[in-house]
């Protein structure tokens, strides 16, 4: 029998294009063409550009594949450009998915910042779809300003949830903004959780990582509890190429989220 | 363990015989160096066995520099063709080993590899004379084959003497029983009397092995040492070209008309760009500690996966080197 071609993108359409930020895009794909647990990640492909690795937004037990993304680059910059109806391909999913069972009867820390709420909100999505297993959901999220705030339409429904906490800071107001002033740190003073039991999730650019890992490490967190997401260079997404190669672990496979434990011990973690 | 006897008058036939079946591979000289090259019947046949591996690295015959691994919008099966690498050496059956243990055994497979290597038969050759850049004793390797390949042979005397390590390999010397005699207990005498002293030179040429704990070592360096050992470094990139245990890649997508084609391309991790993520970030934007990521890659991490170096101590990287950097000396150093 011939093998499954790891290299091969499913093509899929465009359904629906969101802008959330001057620079942020929700891309709604059409149906779901891999299935994923809340955590993996894909590789999306703009056809004749290249591809690069993004962890789906949407739930995982949606209907339509969904990927919030920042324009930064090369495969970024064709994929804003692309209209709704044009094709794209994904292949995945690739790396280890959220510990969710052994986050049951726990309170759930999230932390994120940025664009890195996009893997943060397929987690959340995922855990309301069994919201009784959680004693309690928190989200700390933080953006530069409130422009840069992604999902702003959906956060006031969440915040209504029972269950579900959310508190949000910009680094830099405008007259509008009526919530907390300052980097996400601001909105770490007070952690209102079972430190030594609950799982802390972060995920955000490499210096707010930083700061926020240290701030959770200092609160008494478990090392082996704080999970982060590892932004790597990533080629081929299963384990061959040793491009996301840090320290031991290969980002695409064993992660892409590893924790506190996992990464302590290398210099640089974050870079 | 049963060996054959091919004859040296019969050599030519056996050869000619598998490029009935598939490409034939085998190494010429050429100064001072072997090459691979293909057999063609209507060429000369002058094969040179003795010397050490060939200057180029054999993983284009598995792994080649540039292949197309996907297409879309539709994919179509990969395809590769039969052939018999004849007369290469152990320290490259080690990049096989390698590559068998990235691309075959670790999920999910790699069709083009599977493709390629289930339609290429490896028969080996023993080395008798290793040179000063050789090293593969100190990675766990004698100058002679004992697995990974599907048939190896001694040159002595009166020929070559064949053993088979898989069914594959038996199946080509049943197939050409005619050719073949039965080895002697002299025959059997002559190559332990070859591998010996080749086992002996290589022990000359290396005489300090490295250490236990190796990997710790690799893991403690400071920045003044990553810096020295490099020094010297032009950044040429030919060690990573050279060396057959080497699998990085990259895929690239290029158009075709209305579909694009996915390209895998050698990388090597001694690119500045190589771990640079989107938008700029680099955490190893210093040469220094890309240069020392390929101690870690071989000795340290690969290690750590496999029971084994992801080196093969051929040496390649040694004499491609502009600057003479012979990593022997810096693993010594620890
Ligand atoms: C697991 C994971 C999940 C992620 N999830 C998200 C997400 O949900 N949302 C999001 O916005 N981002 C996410 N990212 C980050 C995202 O992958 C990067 O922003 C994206 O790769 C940038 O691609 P680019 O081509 O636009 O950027 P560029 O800066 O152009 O390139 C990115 C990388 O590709 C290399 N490169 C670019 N062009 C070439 C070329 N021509 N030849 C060779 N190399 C080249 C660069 O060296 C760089 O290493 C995630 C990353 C990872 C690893
Ligand atoms: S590192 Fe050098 S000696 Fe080792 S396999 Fe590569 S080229 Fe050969
Ligand atoms: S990481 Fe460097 S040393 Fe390791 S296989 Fe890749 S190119 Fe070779
Ligand atoms: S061959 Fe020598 S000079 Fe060239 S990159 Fe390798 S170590 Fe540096
Ligand atoms: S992306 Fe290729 S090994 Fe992880």
């Amino acid at each position: 029998m011939e093998a499954v071609n790891p290299y091969y993108s499913i093509p899929v359409k465009i359904k629906k294009i969101i802008p959330e930020t001057s620079n942020i895009t929700t891309f709604i794909l059409d149906g779901m063409p891999i299935q994923f647990e809340a955590g993996q990640f894909a590789e999306l492909t703009v056809p004749g550009v290249g591809e690069a690795p993004f962890t789906p937004s949407s739930s995982p037990h949606g209907d339509d594949l969904e990927f919030t993304i920042m324009k930064v680059g090369r495969v970024t910059s064709a994929l804003f450009e692309l209209k709704e109806g044009d094709q794209v391909g994904v292949r995945g999913p690739f790396g280890k998915p959220y510990p969710l069972k052994e986050f049951k009867g726990k309170e759930i820390f999230i932390v994120g910042g940025g664009v890195g709420f996009a893997p943060l909100r397929s987690l959340f999505l995922a855990l309301l779809h069994n919201i009784k297993d959680y004693k309690k959901i928190y989200i700390r999220y933080g953006a530069r300003t409130p422009n840069d705030i992604v999902y702003k339409h959906l956060i006031p429904e969440w915040e209504k949830i029972d269950g579900v906490d959310i508190l949000l800071t910009v680094d830099v107001g405008d007259d509008s903004w009526q919530g907390k002033v300052g980097v996400v740190t601001v909105i770490l003073d007070e952690i209102p959780v079972d430190v030594a039991s609950s799982p802390a999730i972060v995920c955000g650019p490499p210096l707010m990582m930083k700061f926020v890992t240290q701030r959770l490490v200092e609160a008494g967190f478990k090392h082996s509890n704080i999970y982060l997401s590892m932004e790597k260079n990533m080629s081929c997404g299963i384990g061959k190429c040793n491009h996301c190669r840090v320290g031991k672990f290969y980002v695409c496979k064993d992660g892409p989220v590893l924790t506190w434990e996992d990464v302590k011990d290398i210099e640089e973690p974050f870079l | 363990m049963k060996l054959y006897l091919l004859p040296s008058d019969k050599i030519l036939d056996f050869v000619a015989k598998l490029s009935e079946d598939g490409l034939v591979f085998y190494p010429v000289s050429e100064d001072d160096k072997t090459h691979l090259v293909k057999f063609d019947k209507d060429k000369e046949f002058e094969p040179d066995f003795e010397k050490v591996r060939t200057a180029e690295n054999i993983k284009h015959f598995l792994f080649p520099s540039r292949a197309v691994v996907a297409k879309f919008p539709k994919d179509t099966a990969v395809k590769a063709k039969k052939q018999y690498l004849f007369g290469i050496k152990n320290c490259d059956l080690r990049g096989v080993d390698i590559y068998d243990r990235v691309f075959l055994n670790a999920e999910p497979v790699d069709p083009l590899y599977k493709k390629k290597r289930e339609n290429t038969i490896l028969i080996s050759a023993d080395c008798p004379e290793p040179e000063d850049c050789c090293f593969c004793n100190l990675v766990g390797l004698n100058p002679y084959a004992e697995a990974v390949c599907d048939l190896n042979f001694t040159k002595i005397d009166s020929g070559l003497l064949f053993e088979a390590f898989t069914k594959k390999g038996e199946k080509i010397i049943d197939d050409n029983s005619a050719l073949f005699k039965e080895a002697t207990k002299e025959d059997e005498k002559e190559r332990s009397r070859i591998r010996k002293n080749a086992v002996k030179k290589l022990n000359k040429i290396n005489e300090k092995p490295f250490k236990e704990d190796l990997a710790e070592r690799l893991e403690k360096v400071d920045e003044k040492f990553k810096h020295e050992i490099r020094e010297d470094c032009v950044e040429c990139f030919a060690c990573l070209h050279a060396c057959p245990t080497c699998y990085c890649f990259l895929l690239s997508d290029y158009k075709k008309g209305k579909e694009f084609e996915r390209v895998r391309t050698w990388d090597v991790c001694y690119y500045a760009a190589y771990a640079r993520v989107g938008g700029g970030a680099n955490p190893r934007s210093s040469l220094d500690e890309r240069f020392w990521n390929r101690f870690l890659c071989k000795f340290d991490y690969f290690k750590a996966y496999e029971g084994i170096y992801s080196c093969s101590g051929c040496g390649r990287c040694y004499r491609g080197c502009s600057a003479k950097i012979d990593i022997r000396e810096i693993l010594w150093k620890l």
